[in-house]
């Protein structure tokens, strides 16, 4: 074997781990179905591959075959891809428990999805998107539906399968545009040809559904319509997996897709994608305001959040890169405890008739006085999502905003220093219900154990983690600063 | 070779507009199968045979007929036979029927005045090639579309899984948890008698 070969299976190690313990664990239930087994089975081949990316990192940029690149940005990704997904298998082992049907499945799915997300990351080619997009997606169609008896469960399925399917109808067609025109598929290459070929309509068109394609998997406003449905119906470790490893991963491969296409660099470009990100703040924050349904409402965040996030790629200069990494970092942070919290009062999961999960607001009210800790953790991702000091979501936000004052686009600081005006109330309005008097009604909690599972261990230390980082931000953005530089 | 191609994918989108417009299932495989073929020819036209091959084989030939199938099947019964005549209408075969015309005109045309030679640009992309680029730059790519049916496989096995299939399952873990009680009521029972026989002891001792 030669050496070029040796590095690049070695860069790619982390991939193929992800691989093999799909197949391990199929291979353990076809032997026997256990589901300890499996959950701590999937737990060890996401820390090996995990352990294969951390030492990988001295390997530098590799080059695997021409379609896939190993380097800082992609490594970066994959740490948190496999970072959330870890979380996602100890949230899952504890709400699957009350799942009366096969419950091993569901690792098997969530493992293949963090692989279509480390291709993702890594990807440098169309063929490589497609396919990364595709493995991160079909997975997550059976996710969704996973507890399909409940209705929820499976709208949430077939809605995000259906949409899905014609956003990659779509991202295909943009595909086949952009390679008729430039006849490659490589990003550095069709970077090349897109601004030898100018503003060639077809190349355009092309551009476009491109960007629909990607635009509908980040639910960005005008695609964002599928979101609220899908994040409140899919079960919960679902739905965290869908709001964290996956946007993450997508929202990476755009990165990449407009650092190296310098077509996009063009003025009424940005004009567009900075309109985009104004109405996608907007709309996602207002949509909020009069949610009585914690996923639903968590949903309409991540739809803002994904607004602010877009400033960083119209600015595309000077902290761009910083900025995008050290949002994605406090982002995946947050949203794993706000989702993690939801997941952990709806465990262990109950059959019924409409949604099993413990989304609607008043299962909330007087969680204080049931759970403290449970709340403290709740609150904190609050006050992070809604960018407060002394919490994560605070760095981002002020990355984010230094990044567009840097680049004087005033219009895309006001509206971001609106929508977290506008998204304070509603964080709010969730924390207070947090410490309501308990009413009498029907309601769900967590198991008295909660603290001692595997979810919860990791639902405080993400917690932990978001006020550590929130006072003490240096390690982060030293290790930010050194991927992006 | 231009006409072949230009009249194919004319062709090829007639025949997917009725596929969407089409009411009834199977006429709409009808014409599916007819956009198929259009598009295979338009493969050919290009200079990919292999790829043509490939789509008439593995589309028009597999896929469908497992479709026509389904659809046939799930029709079966006593009004079968009736409802077959019904279909059998020119309205429901005349259309499929004009258009696969048009593509055989085309095959003929195309063989009688042999100008089959070149491609519309381009050099003829023989299997050979389409092997050299799956198994050379494109082995990744091999790889994750293995790693994609596996994914499809699963998902679509475990939402597909049938309620007697789930109670079977269920039968069989509940059975296997009644026997790791029966196992742990077991060994309490060994213990019983050695405490009653201490117990004996004891009262011995006091007797």
């Amino acid at each position: 074997m030669s050496h070029a070969t040796m590095m690049a299976l070695l860069a790619i190690s982390p991939l193929i781990l992800v691989c093999l313990t799909v197949i391990v664990v199929m291979l353990s239930i076809a032997w026997q179905r256990n589901h300890t087994l499996s959950a701590i089975l999937t737990a060890v081949g996401l820390n090996v591959a995990l352990l294969a990316l951390l030492f990988g990192w001295s390997l530098g940029t590799v080059d695997v075959t021409s379609v896939l690149v190993v380097d800082d940005l992609s490594r970066f990704g994959g740490v948190l891809v496999l970072m959330s997904t870890l979380a996602c298998v100890t949230l899952a082992h504890h709400y699957l428990e009350g799942y009366e049907g096969p419950r091993d499945e569901f690792y098997l799915l969530l493992l293949s999805a963090a692989a279509g997300g480390m291709v993702l990351v890594s990807a440098r080619h169309m063929t490589t998107l497609f396919f990364g997009i595709e493995l991160l997606s079909m997975p997550l169609f059976g996710m969704l539906a996973y507890t399909f008896r409940d209705r929820g469960a499976l709208e949430s399925g077939i809605k995000y399968m259906v949409l899905s399917a014609a956003a990659t109808a779509f991202l295909l067609f943009g595909m086949a545009l952009l390679y008729a025109v430039t006849g490659t598929l490589d990003f550095a290459e069709l970077g090349e040809a897109l601004s030898a070929y100018g503003s060639d309509p077809w190349l355009l068109a092309g551009a476009g559904m491109l960007l629909v394609g990607l635009a509908f998997k980040l639910s960005i406003v005008p695609f964002h319509l599928w979101t609220p449905d899908v994040y409140q119906g899919g079960p919960g470790p679902a739905t965290t997996f869908l709001a964290t490893a996956s946007k993450v991963a997508v929202f990476l491969v755009l990165l990449r897709l407009f650092q190296s296409t310098l077509a996009f660099h063009e003025n009424w470009w940005h004009d567009l994608l900075g309109f985009i990100a104004v109405v996608t703040m907007l709309v996602g924050n207002l949509l909020a305001l009069t949610q009585n349904d914690l996923k639903r409402l968590l949903g309409y965040s991540s739809i803002a959040h994904f607004g602010y996030l877009l400033v960083a790629l119209v600015v595309n200069q000077g902290l761009a890169v910083e900025t995008v990494g050290i949002y994605l970092v406090t982002y995946v942070l947050t949203t794993l405890g706000a989702f993690g919290v939801v997941t952990l009062v709806s465990s262990p999961y109950v059959a019924t008739g409409g949604t099993a999960d413990a989304s609607p607001l008043h299962h909330y009210r007087g969680l204080f006085w049931r759970r403290p800790y449970l709340t403290a953790v709740m609150t904190v991702s609050m006050l992070s999502l809604a960018g407060i000091p002394f919490t994560a979501g605070f760095i981002g936000k002020f990355y984010i905003i230094a990044v567009g004052v840097e680049a004087h686009r005033w219009w895309l600081v006001g509206s971001v220093v609106l929508g977290s005006a506008i998204g304070l109330y509603y964080y709010l309005r969730v924390m207070v219900t947090l410490f309501l008097h308990e009413p009498g009604m029907q309601r769900r909690d967590a198991t008295h154990d909660w603290a001692e599972r595997a979810g919860g261990m990791v639902v405080l230390g993400v917690a932990t983690l978001v006020i550590l980082l929130g006072l003490y931000p240096t390690p982060m953005i030293n290790w930010v600063n050194w991927v992006a530089g | 070779m231009q006409i072949a191609f230009y009249l194919s994918g004319l062709v090829a989108i007639l025949a997917t507009l009725r596929v969407v417009t089409g009411t009834h299932p199977v006429h709409a495989l009808l014409y599916l199968i007819v956009s198929l073929i259009a598009v295979a020819m338009v493969f050919f036209a290009l200079g990919a045979p292999f790829a043509g091959a490939l789509e008439i084989i593995v589309y028009a030939g597999a896929i469908m007929v497992l479709f026509v199938f389904v659809v046939m099947m799930l029709n079966l019964g006593e009004s079968a036979v009736e409802q077959e005549r019904a279909w059998l209408q020119p309205k429901a075969w005349v259309g499929p029927a004009v258009l696969t015309a048009v593509l055989l005109i085309v095959m003929i045309v195309t063989l009688v005045s042999g100008d089959y030679e070149g491609s519309i640009s381009g050099e003829t992309l023989t299997a050979k090639m389409v092997g050299i680029s799956l198994f050379g730059p494109y082995l990744v790519i091999v790889e994750l579309a293995a790693m994609l049916l596996l994914a499809a496989l699963v998902a679509a096995s475990h939402l597909g899984r049938s309620e007697a299939h789930d109670e079977a399952d269920l039968a069989r873990e509940r059975q296997r948890e009644l026997n790791e009680q029966a196992r742990a009521d077991v060994a309490p029972v060994r213990e019983t008698p050695v405490n009653t026989r201490e117990q004996n002891r004891t009262q011995e001792g006091k007797a």
